[in-house]
């Protein structure tokens, strides 16, 4: 199987490359840049732009997740950083409710992944924004004790509430 | 006077029409959110890949990177008219060839280690590499993507130079392995269907190991 070893070696080499160019996006994420004010559009406005909107803040909310974990990577987090980062979950993950307007589906032709199962059950779809919004409020409060293993266990908590909306409410992969 | 002869075995001819059936399937997937789909058929180019780059150095003669990368200067020379030296790539075309199959490897590469656990689809390696680091490579893989489509683009459009300007027709010999020398040029042996499967299997082998995470990596 030398060939295939020839191969691992090619990939490894690739993400080396990878990672050489890298550094400083990693960087530039766990600064995580203040939360613009950008309130959710009324739903009589252009529902394309609400489609939008929401997307920029869904990608907002995984960027700062990423860094939050990004941190929890390294040997020696900052948990001050972590604590802002979840705050500005919490901020983002209030919004989150006022982004569905009835006929913003995958089914109404937008290039989206919500599942028309948003409309379908409004309630438990705003008990699983709720559980985002609970478990980084819990974050930022953990983060300030700086207890690794507790705010570890709260980080895995906020990404099972992504989970588990994502399972029931977003386009499968 | 021309005559017939053999010039890509029947494995370089399938390997090849696997990429203008999977890139724009690739493409297509990942802009409508199939990204389950759309990692079988990297995973399946990563092995038409694994075959074509393990052919090129045990297959059929023209098949092989030795008949056909050439350095500088033997390019420069075909630009200004010297033979081709072989029945197969020309020493331009090479370039194209070595172009194409490495953008596709890279952005396989790049494409395993790709996505975010929280955040819909990941790659079979995405475990391997950290958070930052999947973020990136994801970033790349999305401009990756642009640079093979370029290179698709311009092995097209040198193929339609080549049928309109030089009235050479390169598409038929790739679809039947056959097309018509001057001089007496000596076409290539069949490929051998055991040396075939062999390498199929590695090929198929591998990209499957992938495919599972690369035990016991991840």
């Amino acid at each position: 199987m030398t060939f295939a070893a020839a191969f691992r070696t090619t990939a490894l080499g690739i993400l080396a490359l990878g990672l050489a160019a890298c550094g400083d996006a990693d960087n530039a994420e766990g600064e995580g840049g203040a939360l613009s004010s950008n309130g959710a559009s009324s739903a009589s406005g252009d529902l394309e732009s609400v489609v939008e909107e929401r997307q920029a803040n869904y990608e907002a909310i995984s960027d700062s997740f990423k860094a939050i974990r990004t941190q929890m990577e390294g040997s020696n987090p900052d948990f001050a950083a972590i604590g802002q980062a979840a705050d500005e979950i919490n901020t983002r993950a209030q919004q989150i409710p006022d982004y569905f307007p009835a006929g913003t589906s995958v089914e109404d032709g937008y290039d989206t992944e919500a599942l028309p199962a948003i409309w379908e059950q409004p309630g438990v779809f705003d008990q699983r924004a709720q559980a985002l919004i609970d478990a980084s409020a819990e974050l930022s409060g953990v983060a300030v004790t700086a207890d690794r293993a507790a705010v570890t266990t709260a980080v895995e908590k906020l990404g099972s509430t992504c989970k588990a909306c994502h399972d029931r409410f977003r386009m499968d992969d | 006077m021309a005559e017939s002869v053999r010039v890509w075995d029947w494995a370089v001819r399938l390997t090849h029409w696997s990429f203008p059936i999977l890139i724009p399937a690739l493409w297509w997937t990942a802009e409508n959110h199939r990204m389950g789909l759309h990692m079988t058929l990297g995973l399946v180019l990563l092995g038409f890949l694994t075959f074509r780059i393990v052919w090129g150095f045990v297959g059929t003669r023209t098949a092989r990177f030795s008949d056909f990368v050439r350095g500088p200067a033997k390019i420069a020379a075909y630009l200004k008219g010297a033979a081709a030296g072989t029945i197969g790539h020309n020493p331009l075309g090479a370039l194209s060839v070595v172009a194409l199959l490495l953008a596709m490897l890279v952005q396989v590469s790049l494409g395993v280690f790709s996505g975010d656990p929280y955040d819909g689809a990941t790659g079979p390696l995405n475990a391997l590499v950290g958070t930052g680091t999947a973020d990136t490579l994801t970033e790349i893989h999305h401009i990756v993507a642009n640079v093979v489509f370029a290179l698709a683009g311009l092995h097209i459009a040198a193929i339609a130079f080549y049928y309109f300007a030089k009235k050479m027709n390169l598409v038929k010999p790739m679809i039947t392995g056959r097309k018509q020398v001057e001089g007496g040029a000596q076409g290539i042996q069949p490929a051998s269907f055991a040396k075939v499967l062999i390498v199929a299997l590695i090929a198929a082998g591998f990209a499957v190991w992938v495919g599972y995470g690369a035990p016991p990596l991840t």
